[in-house]
């Protein structure tokens, strides 16, 4: 798997700080200036349109503020990085830092020398977050995918007498050739009435009825996800970024 | 004036507290000057511990402007006392950046205006594979970071790093690791005497294996200066290329009535450098910005001034930054003579706007190094 690549310039991302209107962020705004950023403040713009590859939320700990006003559906991790701003070190504060999800903490009063380092470890740890998250989704959608896959394994071995290795071997060629995950394509196999599962002729029927876009609707069902046909399982590692938080 | 006279970096320090002195007599002779200054000179030869102590002296006297510090780590040593104190240190040294302290105005170049010019440089004149060496402190490790991103941005290479402590002089195997790998230039950010002695004995080996070391694997830095030559010794000081914003070669006006006046002054040396002449400038700003605040030393008052004002410094005009309390200054490339001296090889068109966190001049993402071509195998 590919490292994840860290981000150390910050140049054209937006600070978005709350804190209530009497919040006193001379030091940290004038700081994010100076790394190129542009502070702004949560009230002054929509919270729905967060955008994680734009936006870093500075939440003051003192200040509280819903969870669901920068939650993601489905995400543990907020709709952009964090920075948990502590004045009082009450674990009934921190505790609610944590549970925006942020990834790093800031000391009140602001010290203009550890913004940096603060918003490095906030935006850098996210995106580690949020990728790990997306892996493990995609592995559970996976997963649940596997029963698919037995049972066209075992549909395969009864109707042409394969062994369970020559019957995986097939579908696995074909799901390459048509640039799916196998899961998928032993679900579109199981789930699609009346398919056959015996001959490569078959198969290339079925293949040339998704090319087609006729069976569309009945190849997804089960799916949910709406993932089209160029979304290979095996190339959902460089694409999670862009998956489910966009 | 806070200066490591004595210790492993005493050679710089001791042109830079010559820097600041001239300034101070030369404000202090100026007719219908409305402020006079007085130098309280303290020397932590080197020592970390003695920066804090004579620090915590001199701010606890009431001394509002400290001009000071060669060392990174020495400098942040020292801030903390300043922010404490709502002192400014005038840090007149060119450091690795990521910084920005309310209470520092700092007059050296930082990386934009040191190691970025001279990477373009030295890809552009001398090839893509470097050897790294340094001194195992910040100012190596955050260059020596820079240099192998622009380096990998341009297909180059970083065939080794490698790190001594600050004093080290036995570079018998580094010089032979060199030898083998040949790479196209050496990056040197060894401080003090460790570059002395490295410059020196590189070029003896060179010479003993028939190499001309200063055409076929230069030695690179932004720290070699004028005085620094002159401790290298003749046999060693040619050929070595660095980056700066001041050479004390630089034919304008300003430059020969400042290089004069140094020598009439301290006419034993050691000879000025850049860091002698930001310190030169350091002096002069601050002299400008307490002239405006009516000779008033709040910090608050002097910090708003001193962005107000230009000098007409010896490497040409220098401002400070608002926004950074950095300088705009002119980025040279040098190679060193045997006149101790150094040639301008290439220079900027004008002064350079301060990046001190390099937000305009680096890549978003992280560079990662190249891969290794070898893997172990067993």
């Amino acid at each position: 798997m590919t490292a994840q690549r860290l981000i150390q310039n910050f140049r054209g991302m937006r600070g978005v700080l709350w804190g209530g209107p009497t919040m006193a962020a001379e030091t940290l705004q004038a700081t994010l200036v100076r790394l190129g950023m542009t502070p702004v403040r949560m009230q002054d713009i929509d919270a729905q349109a967060l955008d994680c590859g734009r936006d870093v939320l500075f939440v003051d700990g003192d200040c509280s503020l819903d969870p669901a006003l920068i939650g993601h559906a489905g995400c543990t991790v907020p709709r952009a990085p964090a920075v948990g701003l502590v004045g009082v070190e009450a674990p009934s504060r921190l505790r609610a830092l944590s549970d925006l999800g942020v990834t790093a903490f800031l000391r009140k009063p602001v010290h203009a020398a550890a913004v940096y380092s603060s918003l490095f470890l906030a935006v850098n740890g996210y995106r580690r977050l949020r990728n790990l998250e997306l892996q493990l989704a995609e592995h559970d959608r996976r997963r649940r995918g596997r029963r698919f896959l037995i049972k066209a394994v075992v549909a395969l071995m009864q109707a042409s007498g394969m062994t369970d290795d020559e019957a995986y071997a097939q579908l696995r060629r074909e799901s390459m050739r048509l640039r799916m995950g196998v899961e998928d394509y032993a679900e579109m196999l199981v789930l699609r009435p009346g398919a056959s599962l015996t001959a490569t002729d078959d198969t290339r029927t079925i293949t040339q009825e998704r090319t087609d876009g006729t069976e569309q609707d009945d190849a997804c069902s089960g799916h949910g996800d709406g993932r089209g046909l160029g979304d290979t399982a095996d190339s959902q590692g460089g694409g999670a970024d862009q998956a489910r938080c966009a | 004036m806070l200066f490591s006279v004595d210790g492993p970096y005493g050679v710089v320090s001791r042109s830079m507290l010559n820097g600041a002195l001239l300034a101070i007599e030369q404000v202090n002779a100026t007719h219908g000057a409305t402020i006079r200054l007085k130098p309280i000179v303290v020397n932590p030869a080197g020592d970390l511990a003695r920066y804090s102590s004579l620090c915590i002296g001199l701010l606890s006297q009431g001394v509002k402007h400290v001009v000071g510090c060669y060392t990174s780590s020495s400098r942040k040593e020292v801030i903390p006392l300043f922010e404490k104190a709502d002192a400014l240190l005038w840090y007149p040294s060119h450091y690795e950046g990521f910084e920005c302290s309310e209470n520092v105005i700092y007059t050296g170049a930082v990386t934009n205006q040191h190691v970025l010019p001279l990477a373009d440089y030295l890809l552009e004149r001398c090839g893509r594979s470097a050897f790294c060496i340094g001194s195992n402190y910040i100012w190596a490790w955050e260059n020596n970071r820079i240099l192998r991103e622009r380096l990998a941005a341009s297909h180059g290479t970083v065939v080794a790093e490698r790190y001594f402590a600050v004093g080290d002089t036995d570079f018998a195997q580094v010089i032979a690791a060199i030898l083998h790998a040949r790479p196209a230039f050496v990056f040197n950010t060894l401080i003090g005497v460790s570059s002395y002695c490295f410059l020196r004995d590189f070029r003896a080996a060179c010479a003993a294996c028939g190499v001309d070391q200063a055409k076929t694997i230069p030695v690179a830095s932004c720290t070699l200066s004028e005085p620094e030559l002159e401790a290298i010794g003749a046999p060693a000081a040619d050929g070595h290329i660095t980056a700066s914003v001041y050479f004390s070669s630089i034919p304008d006006a300003a430059n020969v009535r400042f290089t004069d006046d140094y020598a009439a002054r301290f006419p034993g040396g050691p000879v000025v450098c850049a860091d002698a002449e930001a310190a030169y400038i350091a002096v002069r700003l601050l002299a400008l910005a307490l002239a405006a605040t009516g000779g008033r030393t709040d910090v608050a008052e002097v910090k708003h001034a001193v962005t107000q004002v230009v000098v007409d410094a010896p490497q040409g005009a220098v401002r400070i930054d608002p926004e950074t309390l950095h300088a705009f200054l002119t980025p040279r490339i040098g190679r060193s003579t045997s006149a101790m001296r150094f040639e301008t090889l290439a220079q900027a068109p004008g002064p350079v706007r301060p990046d001190p966190y390099l937000i305009w001049n680096s890549p978003r993402f992280w560079t990662a190094a190249s891969p290794p071509a070898l893997r172990v195998a067993s």
